[in-house]
C-alpha cells in the first residue's frame, strides 16, 4: 500500500469512481448502510505489482503536502462548460428536439492546425468529468484521471482532450430529466429514443463548435468504445486513430438480459410512475437495485472474492438469522446503489441501456466488415481477460473484422482479474500501449544496416 | 553490430528479397515487429503480426504496425483463403505446438509461406550434442533446458520430408552457412546453419453445391 493506506475515512476502493463527489453526498435512505461498511474496505485491487484500480482511497487533504489537484501530472482544477445547439436535432428514431445542450470539459490546448484533439467517450454511467478536479474539496478526480493529464498516457501537454456527457445523459447534457420546452416539465419518457449514433452525432457538433477540424484519436471503454468505433465509421476522414477498450460490436443476450433486469427494477418501482417524477422523488429503490446488479457485472468473481471474501461487517448482527447486512459485500453493494441514486436519473438509465442494447454494427451495416469498410483510421482494440460482460472474444471479433476489411487494426489483451472495469486500471503496461498508439507519428527509423 | 544482429539481418534480407512490394503480409510470431518494420519500410507492404505477448504487441504498436495478440491458428481461421499474399513464419516453427496445422493454415490464408529456421542438423550442433552429452548451448541456442521454451528442433532433411509428405511445393530455398552469411551449397543438412524456404500449396477447388 502506498499513499492510500494512510487514509481510513475512505469510501470503498473500487467502483467508487461512480460517485462523483462534486457535492457532498446526499442523505441516503438508510445511513447505517454506508457509515460502517465504507471504512473497512481497504483491500486494494492489485494485478501483479504495478496495477491497481483508479478508484483508490482518498488521501485526506489535511495530510497531503500539496493539494492533490496541484499535483504534477494532474490537469488540476477544471470547469465544465455547456455547448448549446439551438437548432432542431433529429434522432435516428425520427423524433426531433428543438435543440440540445452538451456539458463538456476540455484539457490542454488546441494547436494552430487544429489537429491535436482527442475525444474521450464515457461509458453508461460515466460523464464529461474524466480528469482533474472541480473543487479542492472534491473527494475524487475525474474518472480517467489516471490516464489523462500532463505527461500521462493521454498527454494534455500535447493533446487537446475533449469529453462530453452523452445526449440522453443526466449530468448536464440534454436528456429525459431536462425540461421539455414545449411543456415546461421534464421530458421523462417523452424524450426521443437515443442511439449510440445520436450520441456520436451530437458530439461531432460539439467538436465543430470547438473548431476541431480532425481528431487525432477517439478513445473510450465499454459504451465509450462503441461511440469511438462509430465515430470512425460515420466520419472516416475526421478520425485518425480509434482506441476502443472492453467493448463490443453488439451485446450478447446475457448483457441485454442484465440491462433488462435493471430496467425492470426501475419500471416496477411504483415511484417510477411511467417516468413522470420530480427530481427529489422517483424510483430510488429500483434504480439502486439496478445499479447493485449492474455493478456485479463490472467486476469479477475473483476480484470480489479478494476484496470481500466472506468477511462479515464489523457491526454485523450477532444473530445470523436476520436479513440485515451481514457480509461486507452486501454493505458495499448497498452503498453503490445508494450513491448512484444521488447522481443518476432513472429515466436516463432506461434510455442509455436501451441504446446499448440496440447497438449492433453487423445488423446496421449488413456485416461487421461492411460496417468497417469506410474506416480510414488506425484502430487499436484492447480487451481484458476477466471481462465477462464484453469478453475478450467480442473485442477480438472487432479487430479481426477490421483486418478482414483490409484496415490497419491491432488487438491487445491485458491479463487482469478485475472484470469489465479493467479499462480503468492503473497499469503501466496499459499506459505504455496507449501512449505508443497515440504518440507515434514519425516513421520508426530503421536502425540496422544491411 | 553484434554477431547476433548480423545474423538477424541476413535472415531479414532474404525474406525482404522474396517479398513483393506493396503486398499483404502476415508475420506469425512477429515479436516486437523488427522484420515487419523492415518490410514496411523497404517494400511498403501492408503488414500485420501475430504474437502472444502483450509487450510485443505494444512494441509493434509503437512502430505503427498492426499486431494482434492471440493464438496464430485461431487468428488464421478467421480469414478467407488467400487473404494474405505472403505469410512469414521466421524462427517460430520449432516452437509450435502443432506445426502441421500452422503451416497448412498459413498456406490456406496465404498465397505463399516463408519459413525460416535454425538447422538443427548443422554439424556443430551435432558435434556439440555428441561431445557434451548435454542440450546444445551456443550463440543460437542460448538457454539452459530449464529456461527454454519447449522446442521441437527441426533439420533441413526433416523439413523437406515434411513438405514432400504434405504435397507442399518448395518454390525457393536458401541455405546459409554456419555464419548465416554465405550461401551453403554442399550437404546443407550438415553444413547449413540456417534455412529459409518459400512454399506454396495447390489449393483444391472449392466443392460445388
Amino acid at each position: 500500500m502506498t499513499a492510500g493506506g494512510a487514509a481510513s475515512t475512505a469510501l470503498p476502493a473500487f467502483g467508487q469512481r461512480w460517485f462523483n463527489g462534486r457535492s457532498p453526498p446526499q442523505p441516503v435512505c438508510d445511513p447505517s448502510v454506508i457509515t460502517q461498511s465504507v471504512t473497512c474496505l481497504h483491500g486494494r485491487l492489485l494485478v501483479g505489482s504495478s496495477a491497481r484500480m483508479t478508484d483508490d482511497l482518498e488521501v485526506a487533504p489535511a495530510i497531503a503536502p500539496t493539494p492533490r489537484y496541484l499535483a504534477s501530472g494532474d490537469v488540476g482544477l477544471v470547469t465544465p462548460r455547456d455547448f448549446v445547439y439551438a437548432r432542431p436535432f433529429t434522432f435516428k428514431s425520427g423524433q426531433v428536439i428543438s435543440g440540445f445542450t452538451l456539458r463538456y470539459e476540455t484539457y490542454g490546448t488546441l494547436n494552430a492546425t487544429r489537429s491535436n484533439a482527442i475525444l474521450i467517450c464515457h461509458a453508461l454511467s460515466g460523464d464529461h468529468h474524466c480528469a482533474g478536479w472541480h473543487a479542492p474539496a472534491d473527494r475524487k478526480p475525474g474518472w480517467w484521471n489516471n490516464l489523462i493529464g500532463p505527461g500521462k498516457a493521454v498527454d494534455t501537454r500535447r493533446f487537446f482532450v475533449v469529453c462530453a456527457n452523452v445526449l440522453g445523459g443526466c449530468q448536464g447534457s440534454t436528456g429525459p430529466s431536462s425540461l421539455n420546452p414545449e411543456t415546461g416539465i421534464p421530458f421523462g419518457i417523452l424524450f426521443p429514443f437515443v442511439t449510440i449514433r445520436d450520441m456520436v452525432r451530437a458530439q461531432r457538433l460539439l467538436l465543430e463548435h470547438l473548431g476541431v477540424s480532425e481528431l487525432h484519436a477517439v478513445i473510450g471503454g465499454s459504451m465509450g468504445g462503441m461511440q469511438a468505433m462509430l465515430f470512425a465509421i460515420e466520419y472516416p476522414s475526421f478520425v485518425h486513430r480509434v482506441l476502443p477498450m472492453a467493448t463490443t460490436g453488439r451485446e450478447s443476450a446475457q448483457a441485454i438480459a442484465f440491462n433488462e433486469v435493471g430496467r425492470q427494477a426501475i419500471m416496477q418501482d411504483p415511484a417510477w410512475n411511467r417516468g413522470d417524477y420530480t427530481k427529489d422523488s422517483g424510483p430510488r429503490v429500483g434504480l439502486a437495485i439496478a445499479r447493485m446488479m449492474a455493478h456485479i457485472t463490472y467486476v469479477s468473481d475473483a476480484s470480489m472474492d479478494r476484496k470481500f471474501g466472506r468477511r462479515k461487517k464489523e457491526n454485523a448482527p450477532s444473530d445470523a438469522y436476520t436479513f440485515d447486512v451481514q457480509f461486507e459485500v452486501e454493505g458495499y453493494l448497498r452503498h453503490q446503489g445508494q450513491s448512484f441514486i444521488n447522481r443518476f436519473d432513472a429515466n436516463s438509465y432506461l434510455y442509455i441501456t436501451r441504446a446499448l442494447d440496440q447497438f449492433d454494427l453487423a445488423h446496421a451495416y449488413g456485416s461487421l466488415e461492411a460496417s468497417f469498410a469506410p474506416v480510414e483510421a488506425e484502430t487499436l482494440i484492447v480487451g481484458f481477460t476477466s471481462d465477462w460482460l464484453f469478453p475478450p472474444e467480442q473485442n477480438r471479433t472487432l479487430a479481426l473484422a477490421l483486418l478482414r476489411a483490409g484496415k490497419r487494426a491491432s488487438y491487445a489483451e491485458l491479463s487482469t482479474d478485475l472484470g469489465h472495469d479493467s479499462f480503468l486500471l492503473e497499469s503501466e503496461e496499459l499506459y505504455a500501449l496507449v501512449r505508443g498508439f497515440l504518440e507515434r507519428d514519425q516513421p520508426y527509423v530503421f536502425d540496422y544496416e544491411i | 553490430m553484434t554477431r547476433l544482429i548480423e545474423k538477424r539481418t541476413v535472415d531479414m534480407q532474404i525474406i525482404g528479397d522474396w517479398v513483393e512490394p506493396g503486398t499483404r503480409v502476415l508475420d506469425l510470431g512477429c515479436g516486437p515487429g523488427i522484420l515487419l518494420d523492415y518490410l514496411v519500410q523497404k517494400k511498403q507492404v501492408s503488414a500485420v503480426g501475430v504474437d502472444l505477448d502483450f509487450a510485443k504487441i505494444t512494441a509493434c504498436v509503437r512502430r505503427g504496425l498492426a499486431a494482434y495478440q492471440g493464438d496464430m491458428i485461431a487468428f488464421m481461421r478467421a480469414f478467407p483463403e488467400n487473404h494474405f499474399d505472403r505469410v512469414i513464419c521466421s524462427r517460430t516453427v520449432q516452437e509450435l505446438a502443432d506445426p502441421t496445422t500452422v503451416i497448412l493454415e498459413a498456406l490456406r490464408v496465404g498465397r505463399a509461406l516463408t519459413v525460416g529456421f535454425v538447422n538443427h542438423g548443422f554439424w556443430k550442433n551435432r558435434l556439440n550434442s555428441l561431445l557434451q552429452g548435454r542440450k546444445i548451448r551456443n550463440e543460437v541456442y542460448t538457454t539452459e533446458w530449464f529456461e527454454s521454451r519447449p522446442a521441437n528442433p527441426v533439420t533441413i532433411h526433416d523439413f523437406e520430408h515434411f513438405c514432400r509428405l504434405k504435397g507442399i511445393t518448395v518454390t525457393r530455398r536458401a541455405h546459409l552457412a554456419g555464419n548465416w552469411h554465405k550461401p551453403c551449397r554442399t550437404l546443407p543438412n550438415l553444413f547449413a546453419g540456417y534455412a529459409v524456404y518459400d512454399l506454396t500449396l495447390q489449393k483444391r477447388p472449392a466443392a460445388e453445391g
